[in-house]
């Protein structure tokens, strides 16, 4: 869709045609099958039951096609006064959003300055950057919820949006990316043009980043969207957040499968949809070494 | 140059304002324009008080209630506790459960004196070691007042009953085990009778409501003495709830289910077993696990060992409140003898007042879902006998390391000298 | 795998051009602050939010380390008691060989599994990026999704997983009951999810190995096995590296599966069984309120990570010179 050829992109194939060496023999294609249908059955089983009652939860064989439950189910998953639904996809549609957007803004305006831009001190801030990522993000949830109590955010959404809109791994990767994908005589001839910094970014620098910045957006709002234990921990349950959510049907004190499978089903539905759309694109970016470090 | 820069700037100050805008999301609600004060309510399980808030919403105009409820007690705990300390995030009214309520006592600062707000008149209202548990030792701060009771009964299914050629009738039943002995020897006839399901849910429920029954008829506590002391290896009650716990284990009477764990949850509707002992709250548990499918099957009989009390709660109003004396209004209205009544009647929460307990509406109350028991009647009988139970501080952690020795036990994985020590070792642990 | 650091190695930086002699004096002066202050501008928004909500807290643990302080009471200084009690502490010595088990039982069959269906991703056929895809997809789901799914699959009395193996013969297996089998079932939920995240990975750096490598083997004869050994593992090795560092990370801070397998229990189990550290120090945080204990745990987990992480840079420095 929007696989722009540009001067810069990176040859992936040294030394080779693009197609493959070797045709896929009959044991790979099973190996590939299995390995796709293995991929595919916890997220069709999640669907079948959502489509059903509670009752064939335990019931042999287990049914394995969808039944005609699933509108029930939906107007219970979101009429569900425990469980917010509704609010907690509301709340992670802009959590995750906002997240997006700034990660892909500060990450590429860093890496680009990291890649290409002189200044003193870069090799050491880049190092600080490095040991950085190391940190475990848990390491620093107690301290971090205690400055979140003190500053009174615990129970609101911007505690779980502020402290991540732009991460280490953002910067990193759009720096990795930026070092190989742009030439240096870009920059140069758009500084003799006497463009801006800000200029090169957003007229030079930008449109060559769409391939690793299409794999990192549907990264961050992923982990974004995905994230569990934060929300958990800094959130309440009446202003949650949608993997919140699914905890609280899951806490709920009689347990209802369909309930709780049709609020994960609802819950993947965005991102699988973001996938299908989207997979060729990121699947490219991959493959162009987007996530290599 | 300047342009891109004020289009960077615009950029980052346009995120900023994104950012902090949304901090008008899920705000305190504590404020209402002019007039309006907004109270929040905040409980866990089910108080039965959705007529009630209408109720009170109708009768004082300027009064709205937003009404937080998480169901699992583990879940709610902590955060209340948090809430509390921080002095920020409480309701403006707040249900205090009876293992944690102790812990508050010991900060009654955190709470508003509801004595200050004209509740020292209501003591009648409540049976006296209610009234007392909330009130600190001088008399003079009463942090909570009493909503609930957890009276005993033992629920059990007359299908499977008759499956296994037992009597059915509620009356029959209770006089087939006055005693826990003849409780395991009724469990060995239904054992020998009927494979497919096994006759109780599981040791942690079970432990949990013996060990309320024979601490509150013995010493009048359970892990910890008054004094705050751990006691659980010599208090003679809780070793005499884990060997009668473990003898109906061992004539492999239990389904091994824990408590309110999804297997627990499917285990009712699958018909996994045939008696579960049931505080009176559990009646709304059992009715929405088992569903309408079993609607009718239930029924509830006395208990084995006679009376005690397992559970119940209080409001309270933080001081954190800016709406204090609203606050207290709300908890004395909900609290008082009518509302309980209403209370039990929605949801079986067996009243906390000696005029609610004897109030022809409770005592004549029949449920339906269980088979038309005058669970009214069954609950009340034994209610004002009871002896309050004291609760440590740490009751709650403490009682998890015993139930998960219970269940190890329960799995194979410790024998039960074992399994005894392991439970005191981590008790210590959790006093620490 | 080429972490370049510094001028040395990056790319030659585009500086500024020389002013251009005719242009006013004030559009000079801004376009030297420009070249001078912009990167600064640039890289300033992460820097900023790393001191407030990372570095700041993070050397708050330590004080608060220190101490004994607890949600509601006195907090009070006792220097390195935590650190001592903690490593004294079974429980957390448990928690430690839980996460690790998991961490090993969940890795290794997840790089190696990778490496084949990378191989097997790697040849001429059909629909190729719609397998890459079947293949990527369970890396979108959330934890929390997978969790309660597989949780429900592993279920002792009705889960369709022990409904397969009843087939064969064992029935009803409790799988949280046993040290090894909720550590199986954990393991499974994690691979379930990484694996083709990590054979993508593998296949982008397969894909980069130049053909001719290939080519010149096969004339001398080498069978495909052999080339497998001797092109394609050497030329992978800074790759694999990569992501057994990336999984070391990921796998040290395992949470949510265990915590959701044990249905919210943060004990992980009746016997602690799948309590790994993460969880250990949630207990000590947020159910005994002992912030000060948790800092403790928490830097004890810090370390750990520190360590594996070291060991695996001596690792990349040993074996990886050679390959870059």
């Amino acid at each position: 869709m929007m696989i722009v050829r540009t001067p810069g992109r990176p040859r992936r194939r040294r030394g080779g045609s693009v197609a493959a060496l070797w045709d896929a023999g009959p044991l790979t294609r099973v190996t590939l099958l299995a390995t796709i249908v293995l991929s595919l059955f916890p997220i069709y089983w999640m669907f079948v039951v959502a489509t059903r009652t509670n009752d064939v939860v335990g019931a042999t064989p287990p049914p394995l096609t969808p039944g005609g439950e699933l509108g029930r189910n939906l107007s219970r998953l979101f009429g569900n006064e425990q469980a917010h639904f509704t609010l907690g996809l509301v709340n992670s549609a802009i959590a995750a959003s906002t997240v997006t957007v700034s990660t892909l803004l500060f990450a590429s305006l860093a890496g680009f300055a990291f890649a290409k831009l002189r200044f003193r001190g870069r090799g050491a801030l880049l190092l600080v950057m490095l040991a950085t990522m190391m940190v475990p993000v848990q390491m620093g949830i107690i301290p971090l919820y205690m400055l979140m109590a003190e500053i009174g955010w615990t129970g609101k959404l911007q505690a779980v949006i502020v402290p991540f809109l732009v991460t280490g791994f953002g910067v990193f990767m759009m720096r990795q990316y930026t070092m190989q994908a742009v030439p240096d005589e870009l920059i140069e001839s758009a500084r003799i043009d006497g463009c801006s910094t800000f200029r090169i970014y957003w007229s030079v620098v930008l449109p060559v980043l769409r391939p690793a910045m299409a794999v990192l957006g549907l990264f961050t709002f992923m982990q974004t969207w995905n994230e569990f234990i934060w929300p958990l921990a800094v959130l309440n349950p009446d202003n949650p957040t949608v993997q919140y959510s699914l905890n609280l049907l899951n806490g709920a004190y009689y347990t209802d499968y369909s309930l709780m499978f049709t609020g994960t089903a609802v819950a993947t539905l965005p991102l699988l949809a973001v996938f299908v759309l989207f997979g060729r694109q990121i699947i490219s970016g991959i493959m162009d070494g987007a996530l290599k470090a | 140059m300047l342009r891109s820069h004020r289009r960077l700037a615009s950029g980052l100050v346009s995120a900023a304002v994104l950012a902090l805008g949304l901090s008008a999301c899920g705000g305190d609600g504590g404020s209402g324009s002019d007039s309006t004060v907004t109270l929040t309510v905040d409980t866990f399980s089910t108080f039965g008080y959705e007529e009630l808030f209408k109720q009170y919403e109708a009768d004082h105009p300027g009064i709205k209630i937003k009404h937080r409820n998480v169901v699992q007690l583990d879940e709610y705990l902590p955060r209340l506790e948090q809430w509390i300390a921080a002095g920020s995030g409480a309701g403006d009214v707040v249900a205090i459960e009876e293992g944690i309520l102790t812990k508050f006592m010991a900060h009654p600062d955190k709470f508003v004196n509801l004595l200050d707000y004209g509740a020292g008149s209501l003591q009648g209202n409540f049976l006296d070691w209610k009234w007392k548990q909330a009130l600190t030792p001088d008399g003079k701060y009463l942090v909570g007042l009493g909503t609930d009771i957890g009276g005993l009964a033992m629920c059990y299914r007359t299908d499977l009953f008759k499956k296994a050629g037992l009597p059915t009738d509620r009356d029959k039943v209770g006089k087939l085990w006055p005693t826990w002995d003849d409780y395991i020897a009724t469990g060995k006839k239904y054992a020998g009778a009927v494979k497919d399901s096994k006759f109780v849910d599981g040791s942690v429920n079970l432990y949990n409501t013996i060990l309320a029954q024979a601490a509150s008829q013995s010493v009048g506590y359970t892990f910890f003495d008054p004094s705050g002391k751990l006691v659980a290896g010599s208090n003679p009650a809780v070793k005499s709830a884990w060997d009668t716990t473990l003898k109906i284990q061992q004539a492999g009477l239990s389904a091994g289910l824990k408590s309110f764990e999804p297997s627990w949850g499917s285990g009712f509707k699958q018909a996994k077993f045939a008696t579960i002992a049931c505080p009176s709250w559990m009646l709304g548990v059992i009715k929405e696990n088992a569903g309408a499918g079993a609607a009718g099957k239930w029924d509830v009989a006395a208990i084995p060992g006679g009376s005690g009390s397992r559970g119940g709660s209080f409001l309270a109003v933080p001081k954190q409140s800016k709406h204090a004396e609203q606050a207290a209004e709300l908890a004395k209205y909900l609290t008082s003898v009518n509302s309980q009544i209403v209370a039990f009647k929605a949801r079986n929460n067996l009243p906390s007042s000696p005029q609610a307990l004897d109030d022809p509406a409770v005592k004549s109350f029949k449920n339906e879902y269980f088979s038309d028991a005058p669970v009214g009647e069954i609950y009340a009988a034994g209610a004002k006998a009871v002896k309050p139970l004291y609760l440590g501080a740490d009751n709650n952690p403490v009682g998890q390391r015993f139930e998960d020795a219970l269940l190890a036990l329960e799995q194979g994985r410790l024998a039960p000298g074992a399994a005894w020590k392991k439970a005191l070792a981590d008790a210590e642990r959790e006093a620490r | 795998m080429t972490i370049s650091i510094g001028s040395r190695t990056g790319p030659r930086a585009a500086g500024p051009p020389g002013p251009p002699a005719p242009r006013r004096r004030a559009r000079t002066v801004l376009a030297r602050w420009d070249v001078k202050f912009s990167p600064y501008l640039f890289v300033s928004p992460y820097y900023l939010l790393f001191f407030l909500f990372g570095l700041f807290p993070m050397g708050y643990t330590v004080w608060v380390a220190m101490h004994d302080w607890e949600l509601l009471g006195a907090h009070e200084f006792i220097g390195f008691e935590n650190f001592r009690l903690v490593l004294a502490d079974p429980q957390f010595w448990n928690s430690v060989r839980n996460t690790l088990a998991m961490f090993v039982i969940a890795t290794v069959p997840q790089l190696l599994l990778a490496l084949v269906l990378a191989n097997a991703l790697n040849q001429r056929m059909r629909a190729r990026t719609l397998v890459r895809m079947g293949v990527l997809v369970p890396m979108i789901t959330s934890i929390a999704a997978v969790a309660i799914v597989f949780s429900q699959l592993f279920s002792r009395d009705f889960g369709l997983v022990n409904w397969v193996l009843g087939w064969f013969g064992p029935e009803h297996l409790d799988w949280a009951a046993r040290r090894w089998t909720s550590w199986l079932a954990i393991s499974v939920m994690v691979d379930w999810r990484w694996t083709g995240y990590n054979a993508l990975i593998y296949l982008a750096a397969m894909q980069s190995i130049p053909r001719d490598l290939y080519e010149a083997a096969a004339i001398d004869g080498a069978s495909r096995a052999r080339q497998f050994w001797t092109i394609t593992l050497p030329m992978l090795r800074p790759t694999i590296i990569f992501t057994a560092i990336v999984s070391t990370i990921g796998g040290f801070q395992l949470f949510t599966e265990p915590l959701l397998f044990g249905n919210g229990d943060m004990a992980g189990g009746s016997l602690r069984q799948f309590q790994t550290v993460t969880m250990y120090m949630f207990e000590n945080a947020f159910r005994r309120f002992d912030y000060g204990y948790a800092s403790a745990v928490s830097w004890m987990l810090f370390m750990l990570i520190l360590a594996g992480s070291l060991l695996n840079f001596a690792w990349l420095r040993r074996v990886g010179g050679g390959a870059k």
